[in-house]
């Protein structure tokens, strides 16, 4: 919301200067965006009449001219062909500032001195659009009106001075979209008296009649439209309007068309209730009825567009056709035209959420409909057109009707407020006297009598205390409250289970050399697909978006990998090399139809690792992998490998599971989906489910005492088939040893067609024996030892090697 | 006899301060000590000796013999300190050259304010609360004051899964789902991830990080507030941080303001950071509004309370000078190792 210093002075007296208005304004809740004093950027440029105009002796295209300043005659060589003996224009004096920091300095053109330039209007940064009948290319000719001010500063001549400042308002303040509201707060927030000059129009005696002239006004939407006031007035003069008029609507950048338009912009402008003028003719039957739009009703609106209605939307009608779409904007076919005579104003109030759809579905948002959206006040509306009707008398440009026809069908409630003093200074945190409290409450026009608060209608934000409170803090001061703090004493600050997990492993993982990236949830179908998951096969569990803001995210992700692998690409396709990742994010899974049902679906918090590089290989990944188990504590588990998950490589994959349960899936990235990918390197990844590492996590460590008796070390090498997993071995080693086995460890692998026959491998194991009561002897061990072989020959058809 | 156990021992320690290495030195002390050696030989050719004589000589050998013995560990102390610092010579490096470290990570730049806020609040006895993303509207809505009408549930401004399921647009669900299931007195603050459909670009990304926090109790008030977001301000970016508190209005806090912060780039004087007006916004905050208490089943003649919200991106790009947002989704390792 824009407006000038100079109409905010109607309301209140501004005794500081802008800067510091604004600041006081701003820390009271009326955000000033900018302070824009025009014309500062103006200096020296004064009004000039041309004396002669002579040809340049040395160019065929500038011209000399001698120009009256009144206190001087200047010579000036310009190019321009617009001017003419005795033209008033704007000249740049030599040492004179232009806007964008041209400086004017007397100079030569072609060895004839100059001592200054003409303006053009674009030269001054002013609007051609403002300036009718001024031309781009040329200099401003400003007529022979101004031929007495000669020598006088342009600025205050063409008034260009003015200091404009825009405010960002709260959308519960439709009051202060307007330049009184503003007033009002002005003058609270300056504690100076709030002139109030538009009193006399609220409650004026006009009386309420059913018809005008013929005119009626009917309502069929009561619950769309509140209020319609319909006032008449004849033998009106269409015209251009007052410079006084023009210029504050320019300043609120608002473009002037005529007289009666220009005055129910300039009453919106000044009281926040949009306006709406007709042609009494174009209304067929005389008959205005609010009433919904029937399915693909057409109307051109006034901008010329042809728009398409439908059923929800609410027009203003006359017997057959609509004129206006409510709140929004005005119909062509009814617009004021110079030939105009009768016009009928129209100060309705329509609900805010209502007009708020229409435009956004028609894609015209307009000053009425966005003051609209932000529900008016229908007792203001009847002010608001008694303002238009005393502008009209104000400017003489026609003879008002003095009735009105105003259809009111559902009266505006005002709340009624207990003002409790001490529930204030509770939520507020303050200790602030019931008489301070009533002083701001009043000054904003708010009756308080008997402990009870009394909003005035304008103010439909103020339903509860806590709105009351809000007014207090606002005009007692943010800064005079004094801090304190909650005592701390009943809760205690700790992160749960998992966030210490997470915290840990974001640690853990940086210190091993990875980097932590953030990726968004959602992904699109395609992605999926790249990563070797068939979204048909998992259709059901994928949540989709209904309103994705592009194709490039349309779905939930079911699956991090394909965020990592985007990741990865990304930093392969910028040449990084040996990159090392890991993501803490989630998975989205509707795995039991939550959604329709109107549950929230399955969310699953993933720590997702991705590599690649040359260092880098399954074991490397296996290795972050057991580590990010080890340090919580998690050391029950099956490595089981894993060849039907269609991302991995199916010969280098491998699930962890507790029981049944996978909760890690690591492996090589499956060639196909590399190349989906455009990587031409191996890729690895690592999908943990921290919720289950948090399920299967101990908590709580146990110290066991260091054994005080040697161990007993014991080689075993064995020759297996090839397809044999070292993994099966050590689990049989483990199962027959049983607790006397500290450690087994593998420690070489050996092929050997020729020694061990084809497909067949040795492995060669060291194991360490040890109790804690004592050394544990030969006795002891070899039959343990031959348990062991007897089961790995059973089991996996090991043999001794010879 | 005695003459020859004076020539003995003369004779020895010559040798064993000629002797100039650990070789030697063990030669010297065979040749006189040895089983052989000249003075074992000595002694055991006293049986020759009067009864008289026999321990003078004796005492006298071992008396030369212990003297012997300190000399020779004194000079092997004395040697093997000499090829100590021979071998010190040999093994010079260069201590300029590359180290072989394993290389560290980074932690996110956005992960890395959320873990600073998350301490702070700890640290005052907050817990850190974390709810669905995919959301069901009554809370990211409803709940939360903002009716059935309101702009902000617009599909242009929030992804629909369903008419009543939404990815969050912000993280206040999880305060009204923690008032909902526990008792007052509460204090936590809800890191996250929240959507909206803003397309991307410098300064927009449809998916960003908020962190709200929520204080309910009896009789906690707006000064509260303030006291939390000056300590908070002060801690997170630094001591000389000065807070500001300007009205504003949010549906779920009333009173309502926007909190700015002295500029953290400048100190206040002004500069690109604050667009010279030596503040910056920093996050909007109030008073929980009665119908958000009462939606939540907090009878809020009873309590009060205070709640705050602040998009992590915003301070992260101010604290670090990241010019685009995009650069905190795009994940060159380039980018990240800086943090």
């Amino acid at each position: 919301m824009k407006t000038s210093i100079e109409w905010l002075k109607e309301y209140a007296d501004i005794n500081v200067s802008n800067k510091e208005l604004a600041d006081i304004l701003t820390l009271t809740g009326s955000k000033v965006e900018t302070v824009e004093e025009k014309g500062e950027d103006i200096k020296n440029v004064v009004v000039g009449k041309i004396l002669s105009i002579e040809k340049h002796p040395n160019a065929d295209k500038l011209v000399v001219t001698k120009v009256d300043v009144k206190t001087e005659i200047l010579q000036i060589v310009t190019g321009a062909n617009n001017i003419k003996v005795g033209d008033i224009v704007p000249i740049a004096k030599d040492g004179s500032e232009l806007p964008g920091g041209v400086k004017i300095k007397k100079g030569a053109l072609r060895g004839v001195d100059s001592c200054g330039m003409m303006c053009s209007v674009g030269e001054l940064n002013l609007d051609l659009e403002n300036y009718p009948g001024q031309i781009e290319h040329g200099i401003m000719i400003l007529g022979e009106k101004y031929a007495d001010r000669l020598g006088e500063d342009i600025r205050d001549v063409l008034n260009l001075r003015e200091c404009i400042i825009d405010f960002e308002i709260t959308s519960n303040r439709p009051d202060c979209f307007s330049v009184e509201g503003l007033g009002r707060e002005t003058a609270v927030s300056l504690r100076t008296e709030f002139k109030a000059p538009h009193k006399h129009l609220e409650n004026m005696n006009i009386e309420n009649v059913d018809n005008i002239d013929g005119l009626t006004v009917k309502i069929e939407e009561p619950e769309l439209c509140y209020r319609y006031i319909a006032r008449v007035v004849k033998n009106v003069k269409i015209g251009e309007s007052p410079e006084w008029l023009k210029r504050r609507l320019i300043a609120c950048d608002i473009r002037p068309i005529n007289n009666i338009v220009d005055i129910t912009n300039y009453v919106m402008l000044e009281l926040g209730q949009p306006m709406h003028a007709f042609d009494i003719n174009s209304i067929e039957g005389k008959s205005i009825v609010v009433r919904r739009a029937n399915e693909n009703e057409k109307i051109t609106t006034l901008d010329g567009v042809d728009r398409v209605l439908d059923n929800n939307m609410l027009v203003i009608a006359d017997k057959n056709k609509p004129v206006a779409v409510a709140g929004v904007m005005g119909g062509e076919n009814s617009e004021i035209e110079d030939t105009t005579t009768t016009v009928v104003f129209e100060s309705a109030v329509f609900n805010g959420p209502s007009v708020r759809i229409t435009a956004k579905k028609l894609g015209l948002r307009t000053s009425a409909s966005s003051l609209y959206e932000k529900c008016l006040a229908s007792e203001h509306a009847e002010k608001a057109i008694n303002r238009a009707v005393e502008l009209v008398e104000l400017l003489n440009i026609g003879e008002p009707v003095n009735s009105k026809i105003d259809v009111y069908p559902t009266k505006q409630e005002l709340p009624v407020i207990d003002l409790d003093v001490d529930r204030i200074n509770v939520l507020l945190g303050t200790n602030i006297s019931s008489k301070e409290m009533i002083d701001i409450l009043e000054r904003l026009e708010m009756k308080v009598e008997d402990n009870k608060v009394y909003p005035p209608y304008f103010r439909q934000d103020i339903q509860l205390l806590n709105d009351v409170a809000e007014e207090v803090i606002r005009f007692y001061g943010y800064d005079k409250l004094e801090s304190s703090l909650v005592s701390s004493g009943d809760t205690i600050g700790e992160r749960n289970k998992l966030q210490k997990i997470e915290k840990l492993y974001r640690t853990v993982l940086s210190y091993t050399g990875l980097s932590e990236i953030s990726t968004y949830g959602f992904i699109n179908k395609k992605d999926l697909e790249n990563t070797n998951i068939s979204y048909e096969d998992i259709e059901k569990e994928i949540i989709k978006i209904k309103n994705p803001l592009s194709e490039e995210y349309t779905i939930m992700r079911t699956s991090t990998v394909p965020s990592m692998m985007k990741v990865l690409s990304i930093n392969n396709f910028k040449k990084n090399e040996n990159v090392q990742l890991f993501d803490i994010s989630r998975r989205y899974r509707d795995v039991k139809q939550d959604i329709e049902k109107g549950e929230v679906p399955l969310e699953e918090n993933i720590l997702t690792i991705g590599l690649y590089g040359e260092n880098y290989d399954f074991y490397y990944l296996k290795g972050i992998v057991e580590n990010l188990l080890e340090v919580v504590g998690l050391t029950m588990y099956d490595i089981v490998k894993e060849s039907n998950n269609k991302i991995y490589h199916p010969g280098r994959c491998a699930n962890l599971k507790v029981g049944n349960d996978v909760f890690v899936t690591l492996g090589e990235i499956h060639p196909v989906v590399l190349e989906n990918f455009d990587m031409q390197k191996r890729a690895l990844v690592a999908e943990i489910n921290l919720d289950k590492v948090q399920k299967y996590a101990k908590q709580n460590k146990k110290y066991t005492p260091i054994p005080k008796f040697p161990a007993v070390e014991r080689d075993l090498a064995l020759v297996v088939d090839e397809n044999v997993e070292v993994g099966q071995i050590e689990k049989i080693i483990k199962k027959k040893a049983k607790k006397v086995l500290e450690t087994v460890e593998l420690f070489d692998i050996f092929r050997s067609a020729e020694k061990l026959g084809e497909n067949k491998k040795s492995v060669a194991y060291a194991l360490k024996f040890r109790i804690a009561e004592r050394t544990l002897t030969d006795d002891d061990i070899n039959p343990v030892m031959k348990e062991i072989l007897e089961e790995l020959e059973k089991c996996v058809g090991a043999k001794i090697r010879e | 006899m005695k003459e020859q156990i004076q020539q003995i021992k003369e004779n020895a320690i010559k040798e064993i301060k000629l002797a100039e290495d650990l070789k030697t030195l063990e030669d010297v002390r065979v040749k006189y000590s040895g089983k052989k050696g000249e003075l074992t030989l000595l002694l055991r050719g006293m049986g020759s000796l009067s009864k008289e004589e026999r321990p003078v000589i004796g005492a006298m050998v071992n008396e030369v013999r212990d003297e012997l013995e300190s000399l020779i560990v004194e000079k092997e102390k004395e040697l093997k300190r000499a090829e100590i610092e021979k071998k010190l010579l040999t093994e010079n490096i260069d201590v300029t050259m590359k180290s072989n470290r394993q290389k560290i990570g980074s932690l996110h730049p956005i992960m890395q304010i959320i873990d600073e806020v998350e301490e702070i609040f700890l640290g005052m006895g907050y817990q850190i609360a974390d709810g669905p993303e995919v959301e069901k509207a009554i809370y990211n809505f409803d709940k939360l004051n903002t009716p059935k009408d309101h702009p902000a549930r617009d599909v242009q401004d929030t992804f629909y899964i369903t008419d009543d399921i939404v990815l969050r647009s912000q993280t206040s669900p999880v305060q009204a789902r923690v008032m909902e299931n526990s008792k007052p007195p509460i204090k936590i603050i809800c890191p996250g991830k929240v959507y909206r459909s803003d397309a991307v670009d410098p300064t927009h990304s449809p998916v960003f990080h908020q962190i709200e926090g929520l204080v309910v109790d009896k009789n906690i008030s707006m000064a509260d507030l303030k006291g939390t977001l000056e300590m908070f301000a002060k801690k997170c970016l630094g001591k000389n941080t000065k807070i500001r508190f300007r009205p504003h209005h949010f549906p779920f806090t009333e009173p309502s303001a926007e909190a700015d912060v002295s500029c953290f780039v400048c100190g206040g004087k002004g500069c690109r950071v604050c667009k010279n007006e030596g503040w910056i916004e920093l996050l909007g905050c109030g008073v929980v509004h009665p119908n958000v208490l009462e939606n939540c089943g907090i009878d809020s003649k009873i309590y009060s309370g205070f709640a705050f919200g602040f998009g992590v991106e915003r301070i992260a790009m101010a604290k670090f000078g990241i010019d685009d947002m995009r650069l905190l989704y795009e994940n060159d390792v380039r980018f990240l190792k800086q943090f």
